[in-house]
């Protein structure tokens, strides 16, 4: 079975939503980081001016990264329910990247693949 | 955050408050009095496009939510300034404070023909009730909530009971023994679609207060929805106990069906229940009238398509120059009288064009936003594709066609709606080509109108073009 991961660049608002609902698709863990950061917008608020030249420089801001890893199979499905949770039609609802992960290893037992990321016996 | 305040019941009661009036209790009346039982076929046709108007907006809603313009919004991001400005402030403001005066008129009536012998005219009535609401509506949402929510539910709850007494004969008055249906030819049904889809029109107010629903995505489209159908029921039900109380002919002479049902039904007792139903549906959609729009006048100055001025809120964050200029407009018309003319049936068909107009635009709109934003997710989608708006357009269409079974009449609305529309046409270039500066039929981008939501724009966007108009002039110097 193929893994894939799912990285959510959010606000810390959007993350308690996503937490609470993340039971139902049966994901076993997820890793969530603070970060700085900013995109195509360069940081700047959606009611300011376009044209204004008033921020040259990017201006970061706080968002959180949720990182999820999954069964291949399971993304749509997933990415769906992301996209309608995070959605409210502003900008700065978000930025979604999905990669393949190679492997996953459980460094205390060894397990590897999905193995390692479900509860095991061992 | 922001603390969301309102459940679905106050969305249904919001709903039911402006679908419900005394003017759709005439319009009842007078519809069954044509055709007998057989109306509830016409209502059923309506209430079905109407349902499909219901679903469609709250598609917009759902990938636009939080908008207090609604439509407005919706159609700037569609069809651009021009299609918008028409649409919101014929379809909407202009018609409403139009109709709201109307409704308010009947309600003067009403109360001047329950207590004649007080000898006080019909508009004091009026204007006192417009004065208390406006009040109540600078209050701020709260008081807004509290009295839709006792207002409509009385209001439902009233007429279900008598309706079902009604139906049942339970009534003290004497029944009448006459044939249930006038008419069952399909073109007289259908000529009556039009005015069956008066009593069902507005379940859209809902979008302006989506902001403040708990669980929008799931109560905005439930509620819209809910709202109709009870609407539906109630009415059906009392369309059978007109037929056991009051005689056809009787029924389509009285200026006043609904208090003739109510005395008929149950003597004095009915007379009185019946003018206490028309103050809760009166107050219930005037309330909602002023309210609603007040926040449509904001949201429409929020996109540049009104004077900013209608974005100011007072102390309890209500905004009050929308609430005076609405509630203000309604009370001169009913003071001058003007509400109180012949005229006013033929301006309320003409309002139900433009409402049935600013409809068909809803459609539209969610069409051309599929094909803009495909990809975008919508928490609510209407289902089987394009079909149901394109059915949704096609039957307001016809509706249109319909609005009225007198051929003069129609015409007459055409006549008026077209010389309305010419005029908001001249007003709308006007105020785009040189107020706003922005092309007329280039629709805005949809993060562009929900960035005009937030309050900070128009002040940015002012200090922007302050920026660039001062640089202009030290360039002339």
């Amino acid at each position: 079975m193929t893994l894939s991961k799912v990285e959510i660049i959010t606000s810390m608002a959007k993350v308690v939503a996503l937490q609470e609902s993340f039971g139902r698709f049966g994901i076993t863990g997820m890793t969530v980081t603070q970060v700085m950061g900013c995109g195509v917008q360069l940081g700047r608020q959606e009611y300011e001016d376009e044209k204004s030249k008033k921020h040259k420089m990017p201006k970061l801001l706080a968002k959180q990264i949720v990182m999820i890893v999954l069964p291949t199979e399971d993304v749509s499905k997933f990415l769906e329910f992301v996209k309608k949770e995070l959605y409210t039609g502003h900008i700065g609802d978000g930025k979604i990247f999905i990669s393949p992960v190679d492997n996953v290893v459980r460094a205390r037992t060894g397990e590897e693949g999905l193995e390692a990321l479900v509860e095991g016996e061992l | 955050m922001e603390e969301k305040k309102l459940g679905l019941g106050s969305v249904i009661a919001t709903g039911v408050g402006l679908i419900v009036a005394t003017s759709c209790l005439l319009s009842l009346g007078q519809g069954t009095s044509m055709i007998g039982v057989t109306i509830v076929i016409s209502m059923l046709i309506a209430f079905s496009l109407n349902v499909l108007t219901a679903l469609s907006i709250s598609e917009l809603n759902a990938l636009m939510s939080d908008l207090t313009g609604g439509l407005a919004q919706y159609t700037l991001a569609c069809m651009g300034p021009f299609v918008t400005v028409i649409a919101m402030v014929g379809g909407y403001i202009v018609c409403n404070t139009i109709v709201g005066s109307a409704e308010c008129a009947m309600f003067g009536n009403t109360l001047k023909s329950v207590f004649p012998q007080v000898g006080i005219p019909g508009s004091v009535y009026c204007i006192v009730l417009l004065i208390l609401l406006i009040i109540v509506n600078l209050k701020g949402v709260d008081m807004f909530a509290k009295i839709q929510n006792i207002v409509a539910y009385g209001l439902i709850l009233s007429l279900v009971i008598m309706g079902v007494m009604g139906c049942l004969k339970l009534g003290t008055g004497t029944t009448v023994t006459q044939p249930a249906v006038i008419s069952s030819k399909f073109k007289d049904i259908t000529s009556l679609c039009g005015l069956a889809f008066f009593l069902f029109i507005g379940c859209e107010y809902i979008v302006p207060i989506s902001s403040k629903v708990k669980n929008a995505r799931r109560n905005i489209p439930l509620g819209m929805v809910l709202s109709l159908a009870i609407v539906m029921v109630m009415q059906t039900i009392l369309v059978f106990g007109f037929k056991n109380y009051t005689l056809w002919s009787d029924l389509g002479a009285s200026a006043t069906p609904h208090v003739l049902y109510g005395t008929l039904l149950l003597g004095n007792v009915g007379t009185m229940w019946m003018a206490i139903v028309s103050i809760l549906a009166v107050t219930s959609s005037i309330n909602t009238i002023i309210a609603s729009l007040a926040y449509i006048c904001e949201g429409m100055a929020k996109i540049n398509l009104l004077p900013s001025i209608f974005m100011k809120k007072n102390k309890k964050g209500a905004p009050y120059v929308g609430i005076l200029v609405i509630g203000g407009s309604m009370i001169i018309i009913n003071a001058t009288g003007l509400s109180t003319t012949s005229q006013l049936s033929l301006l309320i068909l003409t309002g139900c064009v433009f409402w049935m107009i600013t409809y068909i635009i809803a459609h539209m709109n969610v069409l051309i936003l599929r094909k803009r934003l495909p990809k975008a997710p919508r928490t609510f989608k209407v289902p089987f594709g394009s079909v149901l708006p394109i059915i949704g357009i096609i039957g307001i269409v016809w509706m249109i066609y319909n609005i009225s079974a007198d051929s003069a009449m129609r015409l007459k609305i055409y006549e008026v709606t077209g010389i309305t529309f010419t005029i908001l046409a001249v007003y709308s270039i006007i105020w785009i080509k040189y107020v706003m500066k922005i092309k007329l039929f280039k629709p805005l981008s949809v993060k562009e109108v929900m960035a005009m939501e937030n309050d900070l724009y128009y002040i940015n966007h002012q200090k922007a073009y302050k920026i660039k108009a001062d640089k202009n002039k030290a360039t002339v110097m």
